[in-house]
């Protein structure tokens, strides 16, 4: 493309100024709008990514065909700090954490419930997170802590402890000591009432006294530091090499653990470049209205320009041209102003009002907005779309004029 | 061979019931290197004859031959390309494209064609300088006056170095003096740089310079009238 027609359909697009920066405004508008609704389609699917992987994990090992496993000592894995180092060595700068899961019977004085006993340290990001969502009276679990026990507040009120008390652990069927003598250090909120009724949080080394000697129910890989869904490439590179490194074990990463969400995560990004369709579908009709007008008050000199040897193909390259580069400055000018916006909005934000709803469901109220490069293509790419899809229709006509019939108009 | 040969040449017009024969049945020839007025009053059909010979518009009967090849019957790109790469056009309302400098649009033809940049610039500036408008090149068509915007279309219509070069009315919009020297200078285009010349006139002050008056009567070649050139 010469640049000379390109100077010649900026200058056109000038020649009504008024009209032509509305219809790029309104390219810049959407480009924009687009681009905000797809760093906030991130942030939610990025809210969701967290909440799922710091509880979680974004890889867990357990043993093969665990889901099949009916008994609870089958489903252990043995050899813990052995398998769990080799995790280590495999996973570079993840938090690997084993977890040792035994159903249990807590007793209190007189009283006695039935109990999920978690047994797990919790590097510092981990408790943070959980802390963050779980409010916690009194101290967390430490690493090694032999005696203390953190409950759920529902099962302390059910077992009229407070913190200071001591309770006893019976873990029936388990090969460890089977029974163990703790002390309440904390009590937590969880939301869920039913889980609160039966959550008793232990250290990992606790655990494996009551229950199982150096054997844990999974192994978790934490990159807590990864807070975008999209720069998660650490999972499916570590899972592959857990997977040599251990073909006997289960290696599943977030992805394979949670099919459904993974489902709804991956089907949010079409559902959004629909909508944002719609959004330039909108723009276009501007556009048209702007190339439409320019075309017919121009109808004169396009008859001109055939008379002088321009064919009707030229007359419409230049028409598109001209509607090409009006969405494209109206893309860069919604770029100039969304980029810097999502950039501001990656730092984390809030949703007034959103806030205590998120935080009853005891979930991160703060947002992390992100774009993917590709979404950003896909901004530019459809604002040049409508571009040339807003040109087709004036284009077409004046590529069909009759020089002779064109230059007697008069606009 | 004939720059131009035109054999029986008819152009019917209708609007509604209304049917009106704006030429019937012209003969014509137009050698290379003359310098050709078509004279006659309006509506005798000048300018239908000149958009025929440009290929602007179909005739209804006829034909019309540029070069030996017949140009009447060509479709609309082939008649694009034709008119790009033999015809230059002057109009009565000069023409020009209010957003391009007087340079440029004596470029634009050569972009149209293909020609680079610095050739396209050399070639208009060359025409401009013919058309002595060289100090108006960076200058837009309304910081022009018309007797300038006609020579900067005579000089996009020059640069491109075409056949021949139809002008229609080129002088009607312009006062007698700016007119009578336009004209004077298209025929020194003519003398100096062999370039055939066809323009239309009503106005029979300007014919004292031409070759060749083609004088036009209600659609009809009423008579032809050779000069001597001095």
């Amino acid at each position: 493309m010469p640049v000379a027609v390109i100077f010649l359909a900026w200058r056109n697009l000038w020649r009504q100024r008024r009209r032509s920066l509305t219809s790029l405004g309104a390219v810049a508008f959407v480009v924009c709008l687009s681009l905000l609704y797809y760093s906030i389609g991130g942030a939610a699917v990025n809210s969701m990514y967290r909440n799922l992987t710091e509880g979680a994990g974004q890889i867990q090992l357990h043993v093969a065909d665990y889901r099949e496993v009916r008994d609870v000592s089958a489903g252990l894995l043995r050899n813990a700090a052995a398998i769990t180092e080799e995790v280590r060595a495999q996973a570079a700068g993840a938090s690997v954490v084993g977890v040792l899961d035994v159903p249990g019977l807590l007793i209190h004085g007189e009283r006695s419930r039935a109990v999920a006993v978690s047994g797990r340290d919790w590097p510092a990001p981990l408790s943070a997170a959980y802390l963050r969502t779980n409010p916690i009276e009194g101290s967390f679990v430490r690493a090694g802590d032999p005696t203390g026990i953190v409950l759920g507040r529902g099962l302390a009120r059910a077992l009229g402890a407070g913190i200071g008390d001591e309770v006893v652990l019976y873990a029936p069927g388990s090969e460890g000591f089977g029974a163990g003598s703790f002390t309440v250090i904390g009590l937590v909120d969880v939301l869920d009432p039913v889980a609160a009724a039966r959550t008793a949080l232990l250290s990992l080394a606790a655990a494996q006294a009551v229950a199982a000697d150096d054997a844990v129910s999974r192994i978790e890989v934490h990159y807590p530091e990864i807070r975008r869904m999209q720069d998660d490439v650490a999972s499916t590179e570590t899972a592959t090499r857990l997977r040599a490194a251990l073909p006997a074990l289960s290696v599943e990463t977030w992805r394979e653990l949670s099919p459904t969400l993974v489902r709804i995560l991956d089907s949010l990004r079409p559902v959004m470049a629909i909508v944002s369709v719609i959004f330039f579908v909108l723009a276009g009709l501007l556009v048209v209205n702007s190339i439409y007008l320019g075309m017919v008050e121009r109808i004169h000199e396009f008859g001109v320009l055939m008379s002088l040897g321009a064919s009707g193909r030229r007359v419409m390259g230049l028409i598109t041209l001209e509607s090409v580069l009006l969405c494209g400055a109206g893309a860069a000018l919604g770029l100039a102003i969304g980029l810097p916006l999502v950039g501001l909005m990656g730092r984390g934000f809030t949703i007034p009002g959103l806030e205590q709803y998120y935080a009853s469901f005891n979930m991160d109220p703060v947002f992390y907005a992100s774009i993917h490069p590709s979404e950003v293509l896909f901004a530019v790419l459809f604002a040049l779309g409508t571009g040339v899809l807003a040109a087709l229709w004036p284009a077409s006509i004046a590529s069909r004029l009759e020089p002779v019939e064109a230059m007697r108009f008069t606009a | 061979m004939s720059l131009y040969r035109i054999e029986n040449l008819a152009k019917r017009y209708r609007s509604g019931e209304v049917e009106t024969l704006a030429l019937r049945g012209v003969d014509l020839t137009i050698e290379e290197g003359e310098f050709t007025a078509v004279a006659g009053p309006s509506g005798s059909g000048k300018s239908t004859l000149l958009h025929l010979m440009g290929a602007l518009d179909a005739p209804s009967a006829g034909e019309v031959y540029l070069n030996g090849t017949r140009i009447d019957k060509l479709g609309k790109r082939a008649a694009a390309r034709m008119r790009l790469e033999n015809l230059g056009f002057v109009f009565q309302a000069y023409n020009l494209i209010p957003v391009l400098t007087a340079l440029e649009n004596a470029a634009f033809v050569l972009e149209l064609r293909g020609v680079g940049r610095r050739e396209r610039e050399a070639r208009a500036r060359q025409a401009l300088d013919d058309l002595d408008m060289a100090g108006y090149a960076d200058r837009r068509p309304n910081q022009l006056s018309g007797g300038q915007q006609q020579r900067v279309a005579v000089a996009r219509a020059l640069a491109a170095e075409p056949k021949i070069i139809l002008a229609d009315e080129p002088t009607a919009n312009l006062d007698s003096e700016t007119g009578h020297a336009l004209i004077e200078l298209m025929r020194h285009l003519n003398r100096e740089h062999g370039v055939t010349f066809v323009f239309s006139t009503h106005d029979p002050r300007l014919l004292d310079s031409v070759d060749r008056i083609v004088r036009l009567e209600d659609g009809r070649v009423a008579g032809e009238e050779t000069r001597v050139s001095a």
